[in-house]
């Protein structure tokens, strides 16, 4: 408040004013870590730049200019066009079975070749924002326990189960954990908080016994039992373990990982880019580069708890949330301590979906940052 | 809702409060679940590390397989019988290109670009094609075989456009003499399916030479019964490999080195057999030569032959056809495999029964060119007057021996005949030996178990056929080689032996064995009477093509002409007239020198009419080359003429010695005086 009172009108609306509120230290670590991805695929690619190298680090210099563009924008816009935005994804959801074109099995994706949009994408910013949007105008109280709290249920439900049905397990998950995320932010009572989780935990059997499609369960079954099918469904995983065991403490060197060098580590380049960088750097690395997913959470949350509006705190917490359940997930995956669901490591993975999300989101935080004065509207009564 | 501004500003505060606590407890859970990364990291990558570097070692190194070269075969002289040339070919290998199921459009297209450069023809392209789809993903194959070096060096420069072709140096199986050795080396051929499966041991583990493109498995003879020893044991190329097992780097430090195969030494020598196969032309039969003081087998024929190399590559189907189906049989071993009736060759194992059991040598019969017993009339192709034995055995009088096997009976003629080897199987490291049949009445009560008693019987009218070596005997000419040996040898139950050594380790002599529990005066009165055979001072002698002309050396042998067909006993066309496969069966065993016998020969030409001229002459040729390769009786041959002594030259000094009469001058001995000196004759030194 102090501070607020301290600037001159129109003072924050001053791009150099803006550009100096951004938190260079996030765009810095993002890039190391991006860094870093570039070196990894280069070496996996036997050291040429391309076929992956080369376009990741142009994506990221793309996405970076967009986050930084993406922080400018005041709070206000994000806040008015969070409810648009997730009625635009939510309807993408719905079209996606009827326009939608599969591969390898499920529809994700719609649009033409040359420009493919994954609806649950969006969805992932989306809910964000609309969470955020709708708890802004809501008290502590009824944030805790009320009746009201079935409308983020409602916006979180419906699209889960939208994106399950395509099937894509992972994301479905991660949407519905960070959509949890958000709402135990927001204030959710311990009550049902852990009623929550116990009914979500109840829930787990019947799903894998009923709704889920056989590949998935052979994963899951994986996962629990690897080596019953070693040059199957579990080839993954198995080499993925080899790839970082081998490494042992300081890895074999840049450019030396046989696993991911002669192919044997599959999806080297994109879900299991962590067990390449693993094999080449061993548990140092490891820590070294979780650390990093580690800072730019902490200076994220930072972030999200000095906004002065309910709103910029609990978007820019969501996305952090998504975030690190998305390095955690990946990690898990790759590591055997969870079943293959097909999340990338962000940043990390080549792939331009994943980059952009998350770019985009962080394009928010930083947006929180820099507009953390900003007056927001109260927000009451617009979805009531 | 109240707005009231306290209660509004506490509730911001307390929103904010709960966020802030809340994003506490989060990043708390976030630091946890990192913690537990950290914690599994550092258990795989610390305290199993070990165990996960070497499954990815073994991820990136394989051993390629190195083929040992198979052990060659060779005569006893050291001439290479079976041995390996090199062989330029082009390899194919699977899984380097990912395609769909179904699809072999990349396999055609490489076959075709492979085509361009070499020929390959429409036949072997689809072979090929389907040999591809079908082999597992490990599995090279072998586009080509037999490259010119042309086509090799071609082969190669390409191959970096070619993904998955690769050109190399193997080595193929070689048989320089083609058909003489075919039916004792046998041949090696591509390994089948079944072949595996054999190979293949209770825990799923096989040799990996079988996997080999270029390995040949021995199908037949000493290739397939030493073909362990003559594998060898496969050595690795170490080499660095990615995960479709493409070879990215070699590391040759680590190769480790074939062991080749044992050589392989036989007993029999090339230039014999050579000759035998020469001899027999278009004939169909079998020859067999054993070193009667060893027991070494030194000739093993069987003729017609094929030419054993052309199953190497893979024979094509109608050649095979042709060979199956020809009448003359060229795919059976007719030394080991065919069994034929002895004919008169078994005379000589009729007189030693005789004269075992009392039967004096001076006995005459009368030969008015049939024999009465019973019902039946048994015919003799002459009209041989007056004789004893021995005269009987000189001019194969049939009437005489009817006689004599009815005065022995089957029993004891059957005891007699399985001691010189008849009806025996050998131990020569071969397979495909037929016993054959030497009947006795045990044998026609077994034989017979579910016919009834009366077929079980054995009727008297049976024995004077069997003292004919007709009716139900019937024998290989090893087994026949094994007799005239023993006769030859004249003390011990010799034994035939083929392979000589394996790998340097020198095999069992078939001469350390027990004496014959015959009296040897008995046997030397036979070989005295065999000698006369061919030395033909007696009117109708039955061996006479089989003088060698090599003074003062001289063989000694017995005819045989077998029915090959059953016309009723001494009926029907005998000899070399009407249909092939209706004429008789011709033999001769001998054996030279006749005063010092050192070579026994066996020769069946099937369907070749009379013994004395089908078989005679082929035992007399084959036996030339073994006399006039041993130093010793070449000496002799080559020694100028001593003066004649008086003495009259009788063959042996047994303990019935032939008429004179019957030998006016002896010109079988010749004027040598050393025949007498080795009578029975002696181990040589081990």
């Amino acid at each position: 408040m102090t501070s607020s009172a301290l600037t001159r009108p129109g003072q924050r609306e001053r791009l150099s004013e803006k550009l100096s509120e951004i938190d260079w230290r996030l765009a810095l670590v993002l890039t190391v870590i991006a860094g870093i991805a570039g070196m990894i695929l280069y070496s996996a690619a036997g050291n040429n730049w391309g076929p992956w190298a080369d376009k990741h680090l142009i994506r990221y210099g793309i996405c970076l200019i967009a986050m930084l563009g993406l922080s400018l924008i005041g709070l206000r816009y994000w806040f008015t066009a969070a409810y648009p935005i997730y009625a635009l994804a939510f309807i993408l959801l719905l079209a996606v079975p009827v326009i939608g074109h599969s591969s390898l099995g499920a529809k994700r994706w719609i649009g033409t070749s040359a420009f493919q949009i994954q609806p649950s994408e969006i969805m992932k910013l989306g809910l964000v924002l609309a969470l955020a949007r709708f708890y802004h105008g809501l008290t502590s109280r009824e944030a805790s326990l009320s009746w009201k709290l079935l409308i983020p249920v409602a916006l979180i439900g419906a699209p889960v189960l939208l994106i399950a049905r395509q099937p894509d397990l992972g994301t479905a998950i991660l949407i519905a954990l960070t959509g949890f995320g958000v709402m135990v932010l927001g204030g959710l009572s311990w009550r049902l908080m852990t009623a929550g989780t116990l009914i979500g935990a109840a829930a787990v059997g019947p799903f894998v016994m009923f709704i889920m499609k056989p590949y998935q369960r052979d994963r899951l079954l994986t996962f629990l039992h690897p080596e019953e099918d070693p040059s199957g469904k579990s080839y993954h995983i198995i080499q993925s373990k080899i790839a970082i065991g081998s490494g042992g403490l300081l890895g074999k060197g840049y450019g030396l990982g046989s696993q991911s060098q002669l192919n044997f580590l599959p999806e080297k380049q994109t879900d299991f880019i962590f067990a390449s960088f693993g094999e080449e750097f061993g548990l140092v690395g490891c820590i070294g580069l979780l650390a990093l997913y580690a800072l730019a959470v902490a200076i994220a949350l930072r972030i999200a708890s000095i906004s002065h509006s309910h709103f910029g705190r609990l978007s820019a917490a969501g996305v952090t949330v998504t975030f690190a359940l998305y390095v955690l997930i990946n990690a898990a995956m790759v590591i055997g301590l969870a079943p293959v669901v097909g999340v990338p490591m962000p940043l990390m993975s080549y792939g331009g979906t994943v980059m952009v999300t998350v770019m985009v989101c962080f394009g928010l935080v930083e947006a929180v940052r820099v507009h953390r004065y900003e007056e927001m509207p109260s927000g009451r009564g617009s979805l009531l | 809702m109240s707005l009231e501004p306290s209660i509004f500003f506490d509730e911001v505060n307390e929103r904010q409060g709960v966020f802030h606590r809340r994003t506490f407890i989060l990043g708390g859970f976030a630091g946890l679940g990192t913690l537990a990364l950290i914690g599994r990291l550092t258990d795989l990558q610390v305290i199993e590390a070990a165990r996960y570097q070497s499954l990815s070692n073994s991820n990136q190194f394989n051993f390629r397989l190195r083929p040992p070269p198979r052990g060659r075969v060779l005569d006893r002289n050291g001439v290479e019988l079976a041995s390996n040339r090199p062989n330029f070919r082009v390899l194919y290998r699977k899984g380097e290109a990912k395609t769909a199921k179904g699809d072999h459009s990349h396999v055609e297209a490489m076959i075709d670009k492979v085509a361009a450069l070499i020929p390959i023809t429409d036949q072997k392209r689809a072979s090929l094609l389907r040999e591809i789809v079908n082999a597992p993903k490990a599995t090279p194959i072998a586009l080509a075989n037999d490259l010119s070096w042309d086509e090799f060096t071609r082969i190669n420069v390409r191959a970096p456009e070619l993904p998955g072709v690769s050109a190399d140096m193997s080595d193929s199986r070689v048989y320089p003499f083609g058909g003489a050795f075919a039916h004792v080396i046998g041949y090696v051929a591509k390994v089948s399916a079944e072949d595996v499966a054999k190979e293949t041991g209770p825990d799923g583990k096989q040799d990996r030479l079988l996997l080999d493109p270029g390995f040949r498995i021995g199908k037949q003879g000493v290739e397939k019964s030493l073909d362990h020893p003559l594998r060898g044991v496969p050595g690795g190329q170490k080499v660095e490999v990615d995960s479709i097992g493409r070879v990215i780097r070699e590391d040759p430090a680590g190769d480790i080195h074939a062991i080749p195969g044992k050589d392989v030494v036989l007993t029999l020598d090339a230039d014999i057999q050579n000759r035998a196969l020469e001899v027999f032309g278009e004939d169909s039969g079998g020859a067999v030569m054993m070193d009667v003081r060893t027991g070494d087998v030194l000739c093993m024929l069987s003729a017609p032959s094929f030419d054993a190399n052309h199953f190497v590559s893979g024979i094509p189907g109608p050649e095979y056809r042709a060979l199956a189906d020809y009448e003359r049989k060229p795919l059976l071993d007719k030394a080991l495999t065919g069994t034929y009736p002895p004919g008169s060759t078994f005379k000589t194992m009729v007189a030693l029964t005789a004269l075992e059991n009392g039967f004096d040598p001076k006995h005459t019969f009368t030969c008015g060119g049939s024999f009465a017993f019973g019902n039946h009339v048994f015919k003799c192709d002459k009209h041989h007057g007056t004789l004893d034995l021995h005269q009987a055995i000189v001019t194969s009088c049939d009437v005489y021996f009817y006689q004599t096997a009815l005065f022995c009976g089957p029993d004891k003629l059957a005891g007699i005949a399985r001691h010189f080897g008849l009806g025996q199987i050998f131990d020569i490291g071969i397979p495909g030996q037929k016993a054959g049949v030497v009947p006795d009445q045990a044998w026609k009560a077994k034989r017979f178990a579910k016919q009834g008693k009366e077929a079980q019987r054995w009727w008297p009218g049976e024995t004077p056929s069997m003292g004919i070596g007709q009716g139900y005997t019937n024998i290989n000419a090893l087994q026949s080689c094994v007799m005239v040996a023993r006769l030859a040898n004249g003390k011990k139950a010799l034994n035939p032996r083929l392979i000589r050594s394996i790998g340097g380790i020198e095999q069992p002599r078939g001469s350390n064995v027990p004496d014959l529990p015959v009296n040897p005066d008995h046997i030397a009165f036979v070989r005295a009477a065999m000698a006369d055979v061919v030395a033909a001072t007696v009117a109708n002698a039955t061996g006479r093509q089989a003088q060698l002309g090599l003074d003062p050396i001289m063989m000694a042998g017995k005819t045989g002409t077998a029915q090959a067909h059953n016309y009723g006993a001494g009926h029907g066309a005998h000899g070399a007239q009407g249909a092939w496969s209706l004429r008789d069966h011709a033999w001769f065993v001998a054996f030279a020198p006749a005063d010092d016998p050192r070579y026994a020969i066996s020769v069946i030409v099937e369907h070749g009419g009379f013994g004395g001229e089908a078989a005679a002459p082929k035992a007399r040729e084959i036996m030339r080359v073994a006399l006039l390769k041993d130093p010793e009786v070449r000496a002799r041959i080559e020694r100028p003429m001593p003066m004649p002594k008086i003495d009259p030259g009788v063959p042996l000094d047994g303990a019935a010695p032939p008429p004179p009469e019957d030998l006016p001058g002896a010109p079988a001995q010749g004027p040598s005086g050393q025949q007498l000196q080795n009578p029975v004759v002696p181990d040589p030194p081990a």
